[in-house]
């Protein structure tokens, strides 16, 4: 017998399971099952593996990924963790506009920001060339050493935030007790606060990481000749030769398998690292000498203004005037003219698709993060694993995964919006569980007893009272699905098709083409499409903290 | 005025028998209490009822007509909660007439029952406020008025008075008792504080490991405990086996601390006790002496604050006991 506590969220779980079923588990099944089937599509084989594995292109693919990674791992978390305690701890000017500043990095598009380190670095670069003329020679920063500088400028908020947030949590009891035992502060920090923080920066690494391997963009603008898993999944999918779903599989297989393998040895690394600290006020911002001061606020100012100059340097370069690659140092407006000339269709598809994919998002992210949070049942669990999974999924292993599952059979989705909107969605899903999870959890279950109880069924109690308890972090979520579905490549580059391309694939197609005018053009308008939802948010958010 | 009867109910997590083979009676109007220390399955049978935990085996009846399968939100409860849990998002008033709009009462009505209830716990002209600017004490009158307003057949507390102050909780107890007892409505209170049940209940039920261990009157369970364990869970006792004082009998008895006198104010009748004094503590109104017998027991005693009486640690004293209130316990 189902009992009546069960009813909704059971029927949650039920449609959540059919959707993430039918739009995530059944292409990554079909993923797998190209990379495992012989040519005809008959038998099981192994031998595209082998085959794969065999080549030493390839070979070279996955330690070059996992090398780039681990690279970019370590030098984010080395910086961002002083960082971190210097914003949390130390007498730094200016502490909001460098956290509001650090985290304007997660919405802008990385593969920009390596767009712009190429027109500015690249071969015949403005600074190479300027550089050149006063005879210093800075060396390719195509490959590894440029993806690994994208990556580390764009990807430390993901360690500075929570190592931010860790270093405000820990209680100053903890501090005193320690020093008061006769440690040094030096060793406090050692022995006491960084292993206490250990988790929250290894976690905030870990994402990182993953970026890393999934990322298609920054290693396309790039790598050149080097190898990128994502990059050459890519390739062998929608390559000029013919298409091999195959050999593609057999990468995105693996990619999944690093992601996965990944996760999981976090997760049994930090289940034995939990620490619980209460503290009931943000430690105390320490008294240290001017040198100190100064050198942490030069610290933190230039690797948060490093990090922005990137994007500064495209929205100028935008206003410029470009003939072919080449560019001339005069105010224009050609290359927005240029871009909207040709067509307006790709804005509009992106406006269109973002809203589209950040509205389903919420409206299937939140009932899921709703569930998994309160009921700690079997089906929940599940549901929260599977929810989860598109995370270690990157978008282009998704995207291929799409076109093999819908482009025949029982439900075609191939060349048209949905399959766009759907892939989003689906990439967006854990981050909205998340965070509407981590709303639910400061919700008093007894509220909803309360609604309960005095007559409402538990649809309108969650409609009534726990929705609009919710409904600032639900806006804050489907803001930002919003701004990073707008700024989504790699799945998007797989599954756009005809009329429905996005300013995205305007500005790849740019790219492979040598328009470097409309490039800037549109990586202008991405940074302005992201950046204004993301202002009025700040804004809002502000006034309704002021206002309650 | 119903009643509620609950038959043979039984409910497990994992492998915590949260509540045990459980029969108990509740009569219409009755205000009565589910006592015990944390763990012993008061609040897993008071969420029974409210319909926020399923029964395992057994039933559950208002009156005549058996409740435990319909949905909580259709079972006519009033309840309030531990921490109010007073809806942050709407007024005061929007926190009263919330159970009116789900039972879709015309507004005009509504408004009308929402003005009363908020009279009734004293909170008349709070209905525009905010919840956030209450304190604890008005929470809570509005998570009661709440509870009231929808005329329940059955009012749920869940520990209400558990977050507010000591004095508070003293005054805002005998408040709950008057109104229940204005009303009529039946009530099912549940708390750890032996004090605070005694004060507020008609009956109460004294809960341990998922069982009843004794239901009863205050000054029976109290007076009368029929175990150990309600023996020493509704207050300091003396649990003494007989021949510890002297006695003939194999059985364990109870000994109230107030049931002792120095043997110079107590009748003549009163068996008397050596020992000397092991320790003094004064608690104001009442000093706690624990004396230590010939035969090395430490026997516990309690008298109203005396000033005119000097005990000291280390004093030979002879003690007198009323043995009427000697209680063998099982």
């Amino acid at each position: 017998m189902i009992g009546h506590q069960q009813r909704l969220p059971l029927t949650i779980a039920a449609l959540g399971l059919l959707f993430l079923g039918v739009f995530l588990v059944w292409p990554l099944v079909n993923v797998f099952g190209a990379s495992v089937l012989d040519s005809e599509g008959q038998s099981f084989t192994l031998a595209n593996y082998v085959k794969m594995l065999g080549r030493p292109f390839y070979r070279a693919a996955i330690v070059n990924t996992l090398g780039i990674g681990a690279a970019a791992t370590v030098i984010t978390t080395v910086l961002a963790v002083p960082l971190a305690f210097s914003l949390a701890r130390l007498p730094i000017p200016g502490k909001a506009a460098i956290l509001a500043l650090a985290a304007m990095p997660l919405v802008l598009p990385s593969f920009v920001s390596a767009y712009a380190i190429v027109l500015l670095l690249g071969n015949s670069g403005l600074l190479t060339v300027w550089l050149k003329g006063i005879g210093l020679d800075i060396g390719s920063i195509y490959g590894a050493s440029g993806i690994v500088l994208v990556y580390t400028l764009t990807l430390y908020p993901y360690v500075l935030l929570p190592t931010v947030a860790a270093f405000k949590a820990v209680d100053v009891s903890m501090e005193e007790a320690a020093q008061n035992l006769g440690s040094s502060p030096a060793r406090t920090v050692r022995t006491v606060i960084l292993p206490i923080v250990l988790p929250a920066i290894l976690a905030g690494a870990l994402l990182v990481f993953i970026e890393t391997l999934e990322n298609f963009g920054v290693p396309f603008v790039l790598a050149e000749d080097l190898p990128i898993f994502a990059v050459e999944a890519f390739k062998l999918f929608i390559g000029e030769t013919a298409p091999n779903p195959a050999s593609a599989g057999v990468l995105a297989t693996l990619l999944i398998l690093t992601t996965v393998l990944v996760l999981l040895i976090q997760r049994h690394f930090l289940s034995s690292r939990r620490f619980a600290t209460n503290a009931r006020q943000t430690p105390p911002i320490l008294k240290v000498g001017p040198g100190v001061r100064i050198v942490a606020t030069v610290y933190c100012w230039t690797i948060v203004l490093l990090a922005l100059v990137p994007f500064f340097a495209i929205v100028v370069l935008s206003f410029l005037e470009f003939r072919g690659p080449v560019l001339h140092g005069r105010f224009s407006l050609d290359n927005f003219a240029t871009l909207f000339a040709r067509d307006m269709r790709p804005l509009a598809n992106t406006l269109m698709f973002a809203s589209a994919a950040a509205l389903c998002t919420g409206l299937i992210g939140v009932p899921i993060g709703y569930v998994v949070t309160r009921w700690r049942t079997g089906v929940a669990t599940l549901l929260d694993v599977v929810a989860t999974l598109p995370f270690a999924v990157a978008g282009t292993v998704l995207a291929i995964g799409f076109v093999v599952s819908f482009n025949a059979g029982p439900v075609i989705l191939t060349g048209g919006p949905l399959i766009l909107v759907l892939a989003y969605t689906v990439r967006k899903i854990p981050f909205a569980v998340r965070s509407a999870g981590a709303i639910v959890h400061q919700i008093d279950p007894s509220l909803e007893e309360a609604s309960i109880s005095l007559g409402r069924s538990p649809l309108q109690t969650f409609l009534r009272i726990v929705v609009p308890l919710m409904l600032g972090g639900i806006v804050s979520g489907v803001v930002l699905t919003w701004v990073t579905v707008a700024s989504e490549l790699s799945a998007t580059v797989v599954l756009y098709s005809g009329p429905w391309r996005t300013m995205t694939v305007v500005m790849f197609q740019a790219l492979e083409g040598g328009g470097a005018g409309i490039a800037t053009a549109a990586a202008s308008t991405l940074i302005v499409v992201t950046l204004i939802p993301v202002a009025l948010l700040y804004r809002l958010v502000r006034r309704y903290e002021l206002g309650s | 005025m119903s009643g509620i009867v609950i038959k043979d109910a039984s409910r497990r997590f994992g492998s915590v028998q949260a509540v045990d083979h459980v029969d108990l009676t509740v009569e219409g109007g009755e205000f009565f209490t589910l006592l015990g220390p944390s763990g012993c399955g008061k609040t897993t049978l008071l969420r029974m009822i409210a319909g926020f935990c399923e029964l395992d085996s057994g039933e559950i009846l208002f009156g005549d007509t058996r409740i435990d399968r319909l949905s909580a939100h259709v079972r006519n409860i009033g309840m309030v909660f531990q921490n109010y849990a007073v809806f942050p998002n709407l007024t005061v008033a929007g926190n009263v007439a919330y159970g009116l709009m789900a039972r879709r009462v015309p507004a005009d009505e509504s408004a009308r029952r929402v003005e009363e209830a908020l009279a009734l716990v004293q909170l008349s002209g709070f209905g525009e406020r905010k919840p956030h600017q209450l304190s604890g004490g008005q929470l809570q009158r509005v998570a009661i008025a709440r509870a009231l307003v929808i005329r329940p057949q059955v009012l749920l507390f869940d520990e209400p008075l558990s977050n507010l102050d000591a004095r508070l909780r003293v005054s805002m107890r005998g408040e709950i008792r008057a109104l229940q007892k204005s009303l009529g409505i039946t009530a099912i209170y549940v708390t750890h504080d032996q004090e605070e049940a005694m004060s507020v209940s008609d009956r109460i039920a004294l809960m341990n490991a998922g069982k009843l261990e004794q239901v009863g009157v205050p000054a029976d369970i109290y007076r009368k405990p029929a175990s150990r364990f309600a023996a020493e869970f509704m207050g300091t006792t003396n649990l003494l086996e007989a021949r510890q004082l002297g006695l003939a009998a194999p059985v364990w008895v109870s000994l109230r601390p107030e049931a002792l006198r120095f043997a110079d104010e107590a009748p003549a009748d009163w068996p008397r006790l050596q020992g000397i004094v092991a320790r003094v503590e004064l608690l104001g109104p009442l000093t706690r002496i624990d004396v230590t017998l010939g035969s090395g027991t430490v026997i516990r005693m309690a008298t109203l604050d005396a000033p005119h009486r000097a005990v000291a640690v280390g004093d030979a004293v002879t003690l007198a006991y009323e043995h009427a209130r000697l209680t063998v316990v099982p």
